[in-house]
């Protein structure tokens, strides 16, 4: 009788948990799928290669958006990975369990919750109003700040997960401590801050608000970094808000091709954590 | 007062973890080019008396080491920097530990590379030569490019002596090599450490009684903390002088 009962409550919580799942699951699929019906028919190569097109024109394109997207994140990568890799190899290897180290800690943890647009705003004021006009290199910056708790908290756990065998085995060789931690530590970490870093780079690719205090837009190829640039975050929400038909098309296309780069992440961080050395002899 | 005859000299050597004392008073003299076992029942001291040796000890916050150690004549915890023991003193661990990021014939030379940046030609030889003393080099010929991580267990811990014989160092401590390997891999460990005697000089401690009278020259039996008895391998099996010793090798206790 017992036995019975206690499958049966086993067999509730397994199709409850998976129900409860599936619902969770349905808006995910909601979004994706009215992403792809209403921007798959935006996509053409004239949308992939083209400036967008005077208002009221129909056609042209979405092309400078989409390199002002990936050059503001290469710029923003550029700069948060490194300081992120460093913040969470110092968190790792290096901070004792000091005041100090604890401050860092919990900056880094507080840092990570930090609404995006204090980013912008903050970008803002450091750098837009001072140089008084929008610059590609604000929104680099702001999102380039964004990376950084994530990557350092990547890194600081992959690297701490790193068994004590391996810098122990490394010390008895008489390596130096930064070649231990930079060439074996974070050579075995490796995976994990890889991992983080396209993460935070598929995080800041969904950023709007910072970008509209700092990139703005533009209808333009890019002429310089300095200059105000457009990418794909703010031409959805120009576009999708302009009431013109042809241009909420195009806010749905681009929409689509950033679904598209994160899922593309997603596959690269797949790739990216598999084992370099083939495993088995 | 540099002797010929010894390699290492060891004097009224003391350790701590903390509070808690783990050596007293270890004195001995390590002839060069010949193997020393340490054996005696867990927690007695031995890994802690061989960590002191290249100076890993005093790696952990509170640890603390007195006495002497001199290596041909040369105080390692006064007159040398503690990276350069490392390179002279060499360490062989329990569990097989090879860069697991690191190809079979980059965790050979990681030591050289990571070091003094010596040009590829001359790793590729080095790497070749010291898988071939450690008998690794027809089996991984082949397969150089793999992960250190990908060989058997005997291989890793082969692959591991083999990075440490690459910093040709004076000195080989050996912590239970072969206690987590197979029989096979073990008596290949054992024919290794062997032939290692005629160009370094190995200390080895091990768990195994027989292990120690089929390897080494002299033995060296702690317990407690103390050195019991130290003397050749034969008479310590034959003859101890010490009834603890007699104990411990025959079995009732330990």
């Amino acid at each position: 009788m017992r036995m019975i009962s206690r499958k049966n409550t086993d067999r509730l919580i397994a199709w409850l948990s998976l129900a409860i799942t599936i619902i969770a699951i349905i808006p995910l699929l909601w979004i994706i799928g009215c992403v792809f019906a209403n921007g798959a028919s935006a996509i053409n190569l004239e949308f992939l290669t083209d400036t967008p097109a005077p208002y009221g024109e129909s056609g042209g394109g979405v092309a400078n958006a989409i390199l002002g997207t990936l050059v503001i994140n290469t710029m923003a990568s550029l700069f948060g990975i490194p300081i992120g890799v460093l913040t969470g190899m110092y968190l790792s290897e290096y901070a004792s369990s000091g005041k100090f180290s604890s401050v860092i800690r919990a900056s880094v943890e507080s840092f990570s919750g930090v609404p995006s647009i204090i980013f912008g705003i903050f970008a803002f004021t450091l750098i837009v109003t001072t140089v008084q006009h929008y610059t590609a290199l604000a929104a680099s910056f702001a999102l380039g700040l964004m990376m950084v708790p994530i990557v350092a908290k990547a890194t600081e756990e992959s690297m701490r997960v790193v068994s004590d065998d391996m810098r122990e085995a490394a010390i008895a060789l008489g390596i130096p401590k930064w070649a231990r931690t930079v060439k074996i530590v974070l050579g075995v970490a490796r995976g994990g801050v890889i991992t983080g870093s396209l993460l935070a780079f598929a995080r800041i690719s969904g950023e709007t608000a910072p970008l509209l205090f700092t990139s703005l837009f533009s209808f333009y190829w890019p002429t310089g970094i300095d200059q105000p640039m457009a990418t794909l975050q703010v031409l959805i929400y120009n576009f999708a808000l302009s009431g013109y038909p042809d241009r909420v098309l195009q806010a749905w296309g681009a929409s689509l091709l950033l679904v598209i780069l994160v899922v593309a992440i997603n596959v690269v961080v797949k790739f990216a954590t598999r084992p370099k050395y083939k495993e088995g002899v | 007062m540099t002797n010929d005859s010894v390699k290492l000299d060891i004097l009224k050597l003391d350790a701590w973890f903390g509070d808690k004392q783990a050596l007293k008073g270890i004195s001995l003299r390590i002839k060069p080019k010949t193997v020393t076992a340490v054996i005696g029942p867990s927690g007695c001291g031995k890994s802690t008396f061989i960590r002191c040796i290249n100076r890993m000890h005093e790696l952990t916050p509170g640890n603390k080491v007195a006495g002497t150690i001199l290596l041909d004549g040369a105080d390692i915890y006064n007159d040398m920097d503690s990276m350069d023991v490392r390179r002279k003193v060499g360490m062989v661990f329990q569990k097989p530990n090879p860069f697991p990021n690191m190809s079979i014939a980059d965790n050979v030379v990681a030591g050289l590379k990571l070091i003094d940046a010596a040009d590829k030609k001359e790793l590729e030889e080095m790497a070749k030569e010291n898988l071939k003393a450690v008998g690794l080099w027809k089996e991984v010929e082949n397969d150089l490019k793999k992960s250190g991580a990908s060989l058997s267990g005997g291989q890793q811990q082969r692959l591991c002596i083999a990075r440490a014989l690459a910093m040709r160092p004076e000195i080989i401590l050996m912590d239970e090599p072969t206690s987590a390997l197979d029989p096979a891999s073990t008596a290949k460990i054992e024919e290794l450490v062997k032939a290692l005697k005629t160009e370094t000089t190995v200390i080895i401690i091990t768990h195994n009684v027989q292990q120690a009278a089929r390897i080494s020259d002299m033995t060296a039996f702690f317990y407690l903390g103390e050195l019991i008895e130290y003397d050749e391998t034969r008479s310590i099996f034959e003859s101890p002088k010490s009834p603890l010793t007699e104990r411990y090798i025959t079995g009732r206790f330990g």
